[in-house]
């Protein structure tokens, strides 16, 4: 009796010294929550959307006071310079104009800033992809940032729905299936373009 | 209102600060979204632009939402006034880079140490608990910006209040030990700390800190792999991270897994030219000017808070209460509080608490009448054990780094 007894207290021993190291070896996993700022909605919105967002939320943007042109235009040459944002040359002074007048100390603008958009909507697939960032995070054949295009062509080649979901996973931003880099939203995109680039990621091989 | 019990004060001021608004800013886009615009709690802190949200990350009670990605969460000031130690879920968060790791498997995870040393060494974290002697340590970890929304003029970089910096019990082994059974090398200059968290752009340099060598090797720095009895959470580093009291936060490198010794001074970016201060006694320069000597951030400086009070509080008039608060400094440990209650024209002693080493916050108390009505300014004053105190007026630098200025809370009596 008095050995099961013992017999007992060991078990019961055993089984907190192994819950303790137990505890302390599961994996430790979280989710973090969705962003919930948006960048205004003005011109120049998608040039921000698309290169801002690659690496930082919008409050980095929408938490500094309110301060003049130089402010804002050392800062997306910071980012440049030092952080290696891959902002071509002629978006810098749009994307300098838009963090001015609608997070900087500028007076409301009476005519809107000149944005570099294009006269026509531009059916270029490459062309969109460099405009709105996308090429910053998805390369067609190889992973960077996001997965190549060509493995998002190859999960959907047999879905039926596929032009929808990735149209919705532009429009919307991802849900951190391809890893834990969550894809920011497009809102800014026309249909017309998001189907340009959607026929365009579906033809990756 | 009657403020006989400090914990009481807190409540009410925080109560009052919060408020419900809807994110105006958000929208359209929100709404499209399918729902996720909605109320947010928010509190508005006292400088310009300084609304923010209160939200709950993993492990986390609702925090001041500085950024989303990668997250910096500031402590809601009423915290302080609830005990010395921070607690785990109130504790501030900063990262600079947004690919932060999400799971972590503490089986897997190893620590490699390689560089200059006679002995590269991985270990695991079972090697560190049962290979070296467990260590612990009471110390302040703060941001070296923590305050910078007070700088004036403003200047850019994150907008905090004073949330960013906390106080806990941190548990783990000495790097000293861990250097010592991997041998450095002849000839080593600096200890290279490197996280999990990386870049989302190659370009963009890799979080990499650097401390000299001696410094390394001071008994006082550990690798922590706990804080106040408990894992540390994931977002303030599970499930290793240097611990360098005394010194800004900045060289706490989260997710520690590569610890380099090099025989040179560390080039990094975030050595320099990030985290650098003016190479003075006061780390400051006249206000919108540039500093022409800098060096790279090191000790905390003197600071003490209010924190049975806020600004705006309301007290009764010829009754007595506590006025409590914290003070800490770069590792000498605090020497005498002053605490003024006529905006600094005199001054007395305040009394220091119980002493959990020095580089934890010290607890300090003072009785206070208000024997008139009106308008208080309550001011408090820190010195250290060797003798460095706190400026009347703000210093300032123009990366927003340091702020120490004597602090001052404005209450009525009535």
């Amino acid at each position: 009796m008095m050995r099961l007894l013992l017999f007992a207290v060991a078990i019961l021993i055993g089984v907190f010294l192994a819950g303790g190291v137990d505890q302390r070896a599961t994996p430790l996993k979280i989710d973090l929550p969705p962003e919930t700022t948006a960048f205004k909605p003005a011109p120049g919105a998608e040039l921000v959307n698309g290169q801002c967002l690659v690496c930082h939320s919008v409050e980095y943007v929408s938490s500094q006071p309110p301060m003049p042109r130089p402010f804002w235009s050392a800062a997306v040459k910071k980012m440049v310079d030092k952080y290696g944002a891959n902002v071509p040359p002629d978006q810098i002074d749009p994307i300098v104009d838009y963090l001015y007048h609608n997070y900087g100390d500028a007076p409301p603008p009476t005519t809107a800033p000149a944005a570099p958009a294009p006269a026509a909507p531009s059916t270029d697939p490459v062309q969109l992809g460099t405009k709105y960032g996308c090429l910053a995070c998805h390369n067609p054949t190889m992973k960077i940032i996001g997965p190549a295009l060509r493995e998002v062509a190859r999960k959907y080649q047999a879905d039926p729905e596929a032009a929808q979901k990735i149209a919705h996973q532009i429009r919307h931003g991802g849900s951190g299936q391809w890893g834990s880099i969550i894809m920011p939203p497009f809102p800014q995109i026309s249909d017309g373009e998001i189907q340009t680039l959607t026929d365009w990621i579906l033809r990756q091989k | 209102m009657s403020k006989a019990h400090p914990g009481a004060a807190a409540g009410f001021s925080r109560r009052r600060f919060l408020q419900t608004a809807t994110l105006a800013g958000a929208g359209a886009l929100l709404a499209r979204n399918g729902g996720l615009a909605r109320a947010a709690e928010t509190v508005t802190l006292p400088f310009a632009n300084g609304r923010r949200e209160l939200v709950r990350f993993p492990q986390k009670r609702p925090l001041i939402l500085l950024t989303a990605r990668p997250p910096q969460l500031e402590t809601p000031f009423a915290v302080f006034n609830e005990g010395l130690l921070t607690p785990n879920d109130a504790f501030f968060v900063r990262y600079h880079l947004a690919h932060i790791p999400t799971e972590i498997d503490p089986q897997t995870f190893r620590l490699q140490i390689r560089g200059q040393v006679n002995h590269p060494l991985t270990l695991s974290l079972t090697d560190l608990r049962t290979q070296f002697e467990p260590v612990e340590i009471v110390a302040v970890n703060q941001c070296s910006g923590n305050s910078r929304g007070f700088f004036q003029p403003r200047v850019g970089g994150g907008q905090l209040g004073n949330g960013a910096m906390g106080n806990a019990r941190w548990k783990g082994v000495r790097l000293q030990a861990v250097l010592a059974k991997a041998g450095i090398a002849a000839g080593a200059r600096q200890v290279v700390f490197n996280g999990l968290d990386q870049s989302v752009l190659e370009k963009t340099p890799d979080f990499l800190k650097a401390l000299d060598v001696d410094q390394a090797r001071d008994e006082d720095v550990l690798l922590a792999y706990e804080m106040n009895g408990a894992d540390l959470p994931m977002l303030n580093g599970y499930p290793l991270r240097l611990v360098v009291p005394g010194h800004y936060g900045t060289y706490w490198v989260k997710h520690l897994h590569q610890i380099t010794v090099v025989d040179e001074t560390f080039k990094t970016f975030w050595m320099n030219p990030a985290y650098l201060i003016p190479d003075n006694d006061g780390a400051c320069v006249p206000p919108g000017t540039t500093p022409t000597r800098t060096r790279p951030i090191g000790r905390f400086n003197v600071r003490s808070f209010i924190t049975s009070l806020a600004e705006a509080d309301v007290v009764r008039t010829g009754h007595p209460i506590t006025v409590r608060g914290i003070a800490f400094d770069g590792g000498h440990g605090i020497q005498e509080i002053l605490f003024s209650e006529d905006d600094g024209h005199s001054w007395r002693a305040a009394e220091l608490g119980k002493d959990l080493g020095k580089y934890s916050f010290r607890e300090w108390t003072i009785p206070f009448t208000p024997r008139r009505t009106g308008a208080f300014a309550l001011r408090v004053k820190a010195t250290n054990r060797i003798g460095e105190s706190q400026p009347l007026e703000p210093l300032w630098n123009p990366a927003g780094y340091m702020r120490n200025v004597v602090e001052t809370v404005h209450i009525q009596a009535a």
